[in-house]
Order: structure tokens, then sequence, then C-alpha cells
């Protein structure tokens, strides 16, 4: 019983991080940025969100590149500007919907067996963005993006990346600063992070499921909107070589008044936890571009203090745990902190011929994970909200290994196959069941592209391994007390074929 | 340890930021916004080195875009101006240049005509494939005869591709862009009713003949320079 309890406690912090994912998980094709260039998408992309060596430049140059003449242009006795505006603010509307079959209904947890959840979902919309894209002045651009989630039902702000930049004239050095709401955002490459590929949003395991736990991933994946901001320095030299230093803080959607303890604890358990002080973040990448083909090869790191919200006692619970004689009494503030060390390597190959598009990309992270001896079992003091310990190990690590390979022709019909595996050290305790935060799966997507900014596609998520195994189906170690029948459970019934479509304007 | 290690990240970050903002304050003042108030060097560092020329250099790395170093500024002019009308269709025109030589002036049009044909062109390099190379020296110097005439194209592009006036020079260009042109002209998507009759029964193998041939010109022509011939021209009216 006690396992079962945390468990689900697991199972909610995981399900707020990956809600919070599912938010930060947009469609990226921005035509704001081809009316104030002039160009046709395939400048920048090989199609959406993949970025061209030219595309890279363009946000690595901070979204400034412009052949629009400004509506105004003041400047002072100096010859400085004061003013710069666009005759054509950068206004997007990016959409996308999908439509989903599982391999397996659900069982409805709160009706007796065979009493189940629905195989088929419609996400119409999946989700609907307003954003504005474009350059701001002539050395300052801008990404701010509001978005529906059908998935997790509201509207929330979401992807934000504002950025300074400049270069010497001869261009061997680009410089620039960037503040930004999602870690990995303001990469240009597609190997890891934010754009890796496939980037649909679906209702599939892998990225949430419809009331789903998603799977286990690192704490870098899980730094979006709502959860931190940073700030940023970059620098990239002689077109190739690229060097970036950023810091990231908790940054709250909600409540984030100074001195409202209340905004605190609630926003703790509504982001699966927040950043204890800072978060330092280090890229470097080297790309090598000749003909047709560009290559780059990359490492980042990151060290973060988490605080769990399945770790985090409020004052009120404090007081509970005090008047129920829990010893020995902690205090409520900063809690239990976690410390992850992410470190990974990242490479992308892409050949953008007149014709043809290929690309093999993808990344390996190996994440090591302090956890707070306070909430370890063998050193437990009985502060968690449970009264419990919430990790048997005082250190746990993550390996997630991620490739894909893609092919494109004449930008209007392709596909790719991506292959994902993570695995870990076995803790009971943090993931359930037999402990293994593992999971494997592939996913197989066919493209048509009738028009850049349109595209359908079919994509089948075939899964190998989920969680533990044990109970692996989407709604992971739940239990099923009222479908005995519900049974042969296994990782392939999370098996997912989704149809999808995704438009910006 | 750990603590040190984050602070001196911290200084690194704020040292970073200061440098970058402190070197921003020069830009502002020399760097005009408005792209039609912008001189020829100051748009290739802006604009057109991002294809063309990473460094400004006017050779581009990737054969979608064409190298412009030392190509002939009567020729660049013309071209700049096609596209900036839309005379010229290509789908890589569309793409890319239609968008970005809207706004050009006459005079920055010039400026940048003069610039590129001033930096240092490219010559050709040897090639391994002798039995094409071969044949496309056949092609390039004397065409191909009757019935599936293809005509020569030293006739208006020189001995060794250097090109005159309104003729692009072709020495040191890609090969990847010069064969996408060729089948452009002739399947007509480029508008240029000479080279779409030059080429009109040219073939995939002549074009990858042609091209290994090109690519390995070098050096200036002999004092007969060839002669001039039309360059690519808005479509008729009806």
């Amino acid at each position: 019983m006690r396992v079962l309890r945390l468990g689900a406690l697991a199972t909610t912090w995981i399900l707020a991080i990956s809600g919070l994912l599912l938010v930060a998980q947009t469609a990226s094709a921005i035509p704001p940025f081809a009316r104030q260039t002039g160009l046709a998408c395939e400048a920048c992309h090989t199609l959406p969100p993949e970025l061209t060596p030219f595309g890279r430049r363009f946000k690595l140059n901070g979204y400034t590149l412009t052949t629009r003449p400004p509506l105004v242009n003041d400047v002072d006795d100096h010859k400085r500007n004061t003013l710069w505006l666009t005759d054509l603010p950068g206004i997007a509307v990016l959409a996308q919907m999908n439509y989903s079959h599982y391999d397996r209904a659900p069982p409805d947890t709160g009706a007796p067996y065979p009493a189940h959840g629905q195989s088929d979902t419609y996400q119409f919309p999946d989700q609907f963005s307003l954003a504005y894209a474009g350059a701001v002045s002539d050395h300052v651009g801008a990404w701010l993006q509001l978005t529906y989630n059908g998935q997790a039902g509201g509207v929330g702000v979401d992807n934000i990346d504002i950025r300074y930049s400049d270069h010497t004239f001869d261009n061997k050095w680009v410089w620039g600063i960037t503040a930004n709401n999602y870690l990995t955002f303001q990469d240009v490459w597609n190997g890891i992070g934010s754009y890796t590929i496939p980037n649909f949003n679906t209702v599939s395991l892998a990225t949430g499921g419809v009331g789903g736990t998603g799977t286990t991933g690192p704490i870098l994946n899980t730094f979006g909107p709502g959860v931190v901001a940073g700030l940023g320095a970059y620098v990239f030299y002689n077109d190739s070589l690229y060097f970036e230093l950023s810091e990231y803080h908790s940054a709250f959607n909600t409540g984030s008044s100074a001195g409202t303890p209340v905004a605190e604890s609630t926003n703790l358990a509504n982001n699966g936890g927040a950043l204890d002080r800072f978060a330092p973040y280090a890229r470097i990448a080297y790309e090598r571009d000749w003909g047709y083909h560009s290559a780059e090869i990359g490492a980042s790191a990151l060290y973060a203090n988490w605080i769990p919200s399945n770790g985090y006692i409020s004052k009120q619970q404090q007081l509970a745990a005090d008047a129920a004689g829990f010893t020995p009494s902690q205090t409520f503030n900063p809690g239990a902190v976690n410390q992850y060390t992410d470190l990974s390597i990242d490479w992308q190959y892409q050949y953008n011929g007149q014709h043809d598009i290929f690309g093999f990309l993808g990344h390996v992270t190996h994440e090591r994970q302090q956890n707070s001896s306070q909430l370890v079992a063998a050193t437990f003091t009985g502060s968690t909200p449970s009264g419990t310990a919430i990790y048997s190990n005082p250190t746990d690590t993550l390996t997630q290994f991620l490739v894909t390979a893609e092919y494109f022709r004449d930008r209007r019909y392709g596909g790719l196959v991506s292959f994902t595996r993570t695995t870990g050290t076995y803790d009971p305790l943090a993931y359930g069941g037999n402990g293994s935060p593992a999971n494997q799966y592939e996913t197989f997507e066919l493209d048509y592209v009738p028009w850049l900014n349109v595209r359908f596609l079919l994509q089948y998520d075939a899964y190998q391994v989920v969680a533990n195994n044990q109970s692996p189906f989407n709604l992971s170690n739940a239990s099923f007390p009222n479908s005995p029948g519900f049974s042969n459970i296994k990782a392939s019934n999370n098996n997912t074929w989704v149809l999808g479509l995704w438009m910006d304007y | 340890m750990k603590k040190f290690m984050i602070h001196s990240l911290t200084v690194t970050a704020i040292a970073l930021t200061c440098t970058v903002v402190g070197s921003a304050r020069a830009a502002d003042i020399s760097i005009p916004p408005d792209p039609g108030a912008r001189d020829a060097r100051t748009l290739v560092s802006f604009a057109c080195s991002k294809c063309h020329g990473p460094s400004s250099n006017g050779i581009s790395i990737s054969p979608i875009f064409p190298i412009l170093a030392g190509q002939n500024q009567v020729y660049l002019d013309t071209e700049l101006k096609l596209l900036r009308q839309h005379g010229r269709s290509d789908p890589h025109a569309r793409a890319f240049m239609w968008g970005i030589s809207h706004a050009l002036t006459d005079q920055q049009i010039a400026g940048l005509a003069e610039y590129f044909a001033n930096l240092p062109g490219v010559s050709g390099q040897p090639s391994s494939k002798p039995e094409l190379l071969a044949k496309g020296k056949d092609i390039y110097e004397n065409g191909v005869p009757e019935p599936n005439k293809v005509v020569k194209c030293s006739q208006c592009h020189g001995e060794v591709g250097a090109g005159t006036n309104n003729v692009p020079r072709l020495q040191g260009q890609h090969k990847g862009y010069m064969a996408l042109q060729l089948h452009y002209y002739h399947d007509k998507l480029r508008e240029n009713i000479l080279m779409q009759r030059n080429v009109k029964n040219i073939t995939d193998d002549q074009i990858a003949a042609v091209v290994e041939y090109i690519s390995t010109l070098t050096g200036v022509d002999p004092p007969d320079s060839p002669t001039p011939a039309p360059t690519d021209s808005p479509p008729a009216a009806p």
C-alpha cells in the first residue's frame, strides 16, 4: 500500500512535468519570418522545425534579418536609432490537430470491468498558438508565443525567446544574449532539446498521453515555460564554433508575488517542483558545412538543484506532522533539494540537396541525480507530505539515447524513423514496481507537405519497454481495482497511430 | 568547491554579458536599420553573406547558391534587377532572391554588382573522371550536332568560362548550381530565350559531362574574347 501511494506520488510529479512538456512542445515554422525576410520557408528549414545552416544563422543573428523598410525610424542627434518599427508586425497562427488510436483502450478505473476508456482521441485542436516573431529593432528580435493546449485544456504562456545579437563586419564573430523561458529553446541544432526530431505533439505515451504518464527522461527536457526563465550569452565563431553559457531560475506562471508563501507551495505542486537558486548551463557545438552537407557535433552540461514537490513540506503540513508526532521536526523551507547533473552529446548530419533531404541526428544524455538525504529511505527524516521516503537510493542515474533518420523528397513527401531508449538505476520508491525507469520505443512517420506551411502526417509509435514493464500501460503504475479482468498488459498496448495536421500561417 | 564553481560561472556570464552590451553601442551608430539606406558592403555583411559566402567573400558553401566572387559586373547588375522585378522565376529565385532583392534600389544593386565583381574569383579544380571530362570538353567546345543540337558553350562563355559583360562567368562555379540552371533552362523554368534554345535537346548525361568539364576550367581568355550574347531577359510580352 505504501509503495502504491508513493508510486502515485511519483506519478503526480511525472504527470505535472509531462503536462508542462506538452505545453512546451509546439509548432515552430513561423510565417512572419518569411514575411519579414521575403524568403521562402525552405531558406531556413528543411522541413519545419528543423533548421538549415541559413536558418541557424538567422536565429543566431537575433531574428533581425529583414528586407522590409521600417515604418518609423527615428534617430537622435548622434545618428543613433531611437525607434525602429516594422510596417508588418510578425503575427502568426500555429495549429496542430490530430486523431490518435491506441492499441488497447485503458480500463475505466471508476467502473466495473469491462467498462473502458476510449481508444480513439480527437485533438481538435491539439495546439493552437498565437505568436509574435521577428525583429523588434535592428539588433533585437523576439519570439513570444501564447498557446491553447488541447491536452492540458488551457491557454498559457508558451515559448519566449528575446535576443540581442550583433556580429563583426566580416561575420567571423556573431554574438548575442538570449532571455528565454525554455532551456534548449535557444539552440539552433535539432539533435537535442525542444526541437528534437520528431517534433509533432501527439497524445502518444512518449509525449504524455491522455491521462498517461509520459516516459521517464532527464530533467533537462522539463525546464520549459512556466518552470524556468533564463539568461544566456553566446558566441558563434567562423561559422563553425558555438559556445553558450546560460543560467536558469524558477519562473512560475501564476502567483509569483514575492513574499507569498501560499504561491510558493502552490506553484511547487503545479510544476512538480522548483529550481533552488539557479542552474548553470553550458553548451558547445562545432558545425562544418560543405557542399550540400552540414554536420554538427555538440555537448552540453546542466547542473540543477531541484526541490521536488513530493519532497516539499509546507508550513501547514509541517504543523500537521508535528501534531501527529513526526520526529525529528523539519523546517519547511527550503525543503529537500536534489542535485542533478546532466551531460549530453548531440549530433546532426543534414544533406540538403536540390531534391533530396536526408538527416541523421540524435543525442545521448546521462543524468546523475543526487537525492536529498531527507528523502532517501535509509536516511529518511520524515519530512515529506506522505510521511514516507520517496527514493530508495542516495544516487540515481538515467541515460537517454535518441537517434532519428529522416528523408524527404522535393519537400513534399518523406518520413522518418526514430528510436528512443532510456535506462537507469532501479529505484522502487521513485518509479514504483520493480523500480526500473526504462523505456524503449520507435516512432515511424510518413509526411505529405502539399504546401510548405501545411503538413499531414501519419505516425506510428511502437513501444517495447515502458516504465518497469510490470504495469506498463499508459496509466502506468496505477492499479485497476475495478478491473480484475484487465490482464496481460504489455508495453505494446501503448502503441499508437496518429494522424496529424500541422498548419502555420 | 561547488559554490566556487557556480560563482565563477556567474562572473563569467556577467562578464560576457557586459562585453556584448558594450560592443553593441558602436554598431547602433554605424548601421542604420533601414535596408534601403544600407550601402553595398553592409548589405553583403547583413544579408548576402548568409548564403553567398560566410565571410562576405562571395564564395558560397552550398551549391544551392552560386559563387558570386569575380562574377561579371554587368551580368550581376542585370540579374539582380531581373530578380527584383520577378523576371527570373526559377524555383530558387522565387524562394530566395525575390524576397531578398525586392527592396533594393538601383544604386544598391550597382554597388553590390561592383562589390562581387571585384572579389577574387575561383578557379576550377582537376577532375578525377577523365571520360566524363572528355565528353564535357567536346560539348563545351563543339556542341552537339543536329538533330539533337546543343550550341557550344564556349561561343559565349569563352574558352576558359570567364564570360564577359552580361555573359556570366562559369569558371569555378559549383557543379550542382550549374547543372540545376541547365535543367531550369531545359525545362523552361528560368527565363532566357537564348539559353532555352541552346540547351533544348541537352540530356542529363550531357549536363553532367559539361559541368564536369567547366568545373576544371582555369586561367583567362586569350585576347580574342568571345562574342557577347544576350543575357537573361524578362518573359516576352504576350
